[in-house]
């Protein structure tokens, strides 16, 4: 079963690389929306392992959803998906 | 170039306070950070996203084609990191006009000038820590309304919703018709706290209506709902796979938990403008005189960073201190219009509500002392003891005993828990323990927006002493 809602018409998917693999992802919605979708929880190991990185707030507060795309520090919950991004783990 | 109005947060009362300023004549610039104008509540779904409008949609798209119209300066996608002027000049120097500084959504710093800010910044949630509640999977009510209104998405196959108010209700009901499963709803508020709170929800008969949809709906599908109960654990191994209440155990995929929503004042802390705690308004708010008015001249506030009374209230707020803005500066502006009967309501409501949100002392209580309350620097329950134990004795003083509160997020979202922690263990009231003072940057920048361009050459080196 897929996690996205049937009845939101979104535009056709594009795929983005995470961590090396490709993945799936429309382009606007946010990056830990798409990683998300893709079962895709736990963002990065961070410092801590009781605390690793993650979507929690959704709307730019917490902090704890940073990644890195193409190289730079970025918040997943604030950064719309486009094509061919490059996403790892920060 | 110097603008007459900032108006910083673009949610429902930020879109109508810079509307009105504009309409009164001056030069009005808006910020704020999410692509596009509308707040949490309103948010606008991302281009090319559609789905049925409704009610909400309907009322922010109003609002951002009302603000659209009047031509005033959008800066949307910026991150804005450094306040300044204002009351912030050397002693014994004149006020200032307020400067802003942002990193814009193409990445470029930049800075602006006003005569006047009016602060719309809205909320955060509060989520009142309990074992497990960093492990992936288990995110804000607030964000699972985020996921699922405006990217479409559910939070999981199968999930527990947990926490206080009505956004519960929503998300559980949300998540239903998205084609998800409930596990359960676990409700912090017992049926008693909601019969309480109907004589205040009838004052909006479509909320009220909406409401009892939401929970027929989850009677329907034979979704148990716990009240007076909360999530006492989140298990799993790399990822959520379990929620415990109490004795009882559910196999879930995603833990929706929120306990309230906060004002977010980080932009009135920093102007050091005067605030009280108000738990029935969501902590700490600024304090404002009937006009909007902080306690700084020429800065003012608005909507639910003042105060939690629902997006419904937020418009009205926001227009009134864009009246009293423009009046302050010199500009003739009608009187104001009478207060109507159906924002009267709307705030009544919106009382009720933030009530059944406030901070629950019995739940900070509950926090085993190993749990996390700091996620970002990993300070626990039993640091901050032992830290209010060694003399730490306000908020400011635990930040700097144990680093809570000084990573990233800047104690947003640990700072009630911690603040609350703190009281119970030197025994005083959470107002007593303050907040942490308001610090720039209001955001984590990269060090290259802050610097701005220069070369080592553009140092100023003084001549060296005659010897």
């Amino acid at each position: 079963m897929s996690l996205r809602i049937p009845q939101i018409a979104c535009p056709a998917p594009v795929t983005i690389t995470v961590e090396g693999q490709p993945v799936a992802a429309h382009p606007g919605e946010s990056l830990a929306a798409a990683l998300i979708a893709a079962g895709l929880w736990r963002f990065g190991e961070g410092e801590d392992p009781a605390r690793p990185r993650t979507a929690f707030c959704m709307m730019g507060v917490c902090q704890q959803c940073l990644l890195r795309l193409d190289g730079r520090l970025v918040q997943a919950c604030l950064t719309p998906v486009a094509a061919g991004q490059e996403v790892t783990c920060a | 170039m110097i603008h007459d109005i900032a108006v910083l947060g673009g949610g429902p009362a930020g879109m109508a306070a810079a509307t009105e300023a504009a309409h009164g004549g001056a030069r009005v610039v808006l910020l704020e950070e999410s692509p596009a104008p509308g707040g949490q509540v309103y948010r606008a779904a991302p281009p090319g996203f559609h789905a049925k409008p409704d009610p909400d949609r309907r009322a922010g798209d109003a609002l951002r084609a009302a603000l659209t119209k009047t031509g005033a300066e959008l800066r949307t996608g910026c991150r804005v990191w450094g306040l300044g002027g204002g009351p912030l000049v050397p002693e014994g120097q004149a006020h200032a006009p307020f400067s802003l500084s942002a990193l814009g959504a193409d990445g470029v710093p930049f800075t602006l000038q006003a005569r006047a800010l009016i602060l719309c910044c809205g909320t955060h949630e509060r989520i009142i820590p309990f074992p497990g509640w960093t492990l992936p999977g288990v995110i804000g009510l607030a964000a699972a309304t985020i996921l699922l209104k405006a990217q479409g998405i559910l939070p999981g196959r199968r999930v527990v919703v947990a926490g206080a108010g009505p956004l519960l209700y929503a998300v559980a009901a949300k998540i239903l018709a998205g084609g998800g499963s409930v596990a359960a709803v676990v409700d912090a508020a017992t049926q008693g706290e909601w019969l309480r709170a109907l004589p205040a929800l009838a004052a909006r008969p479509d909320l009220l209506t909406q409401g009892i949809a939401w929970r027929a709906k989850l009677l329907a599908s034979r979704v148990p709902v716990l009240a007076g109960a909360q999530v006492t654990a989140a298990e799993g191994d790399k990822v959520l796979t379990h929620v415990r209440v109490g004795d009882r155990i559910f196999a879930a995929d995603a833990l929706c938990v929120g306990h309230g929503l906060v004002p977010a004042t980080e932009a009135s802390r920093t102007y050091r403008a005067r605030h009280a705690h108000r738990p029935e308004d969501g902590g700490w708010v600024p304090v404002l005189d009937a006009a909007q008015r902080t306690s700084v001249p020429f800065l003012y506030a608005a909507g639910d960073g003042t105060g939690v009374r629902g997006a419904a209230a937020a418009p009205a707020a926001g227009r009134l201190a864009a009246r009293t803005a423009l009046q302050d500066l010199g500009f003739n502006t009608a009187n104001a219009p009478e207060e109507d009967a159906a924002l009267a309501r709307a705030r009544r409501t919106g009382a009720a509500m933030a009530r059944m949100m406030a901070l629950r002392p019995a739940m900070i209580q509950a926090i085993p002392a190993e749990t996390i309350i700091c996620r970002c620097e990993g300070v626990t329950r039993a640091a901050i003891e032992d830290a209010a134990a060694a003399g730490a004795g306000t908020i400011n003083q635990l930040k700097h005993f144990t680093r809570c509160g000084m990573g990233p997020c800047q104690g947003r979202m640990c700072g009630e828990a911690a603040g609350a922690l703190l009281s119970s263990a030197r025994g005083v009231s959470v107002a007593d323990v303050g907040f942490t003072t308001g610090r720039i940057p209001l955001r984590p920048v990269p060090m290259e927006a802050i610097l701005g361009d220069f070369d080592y050459a553009d140092i100023p080196v003084p001549a060296p002493a005659p010897i």
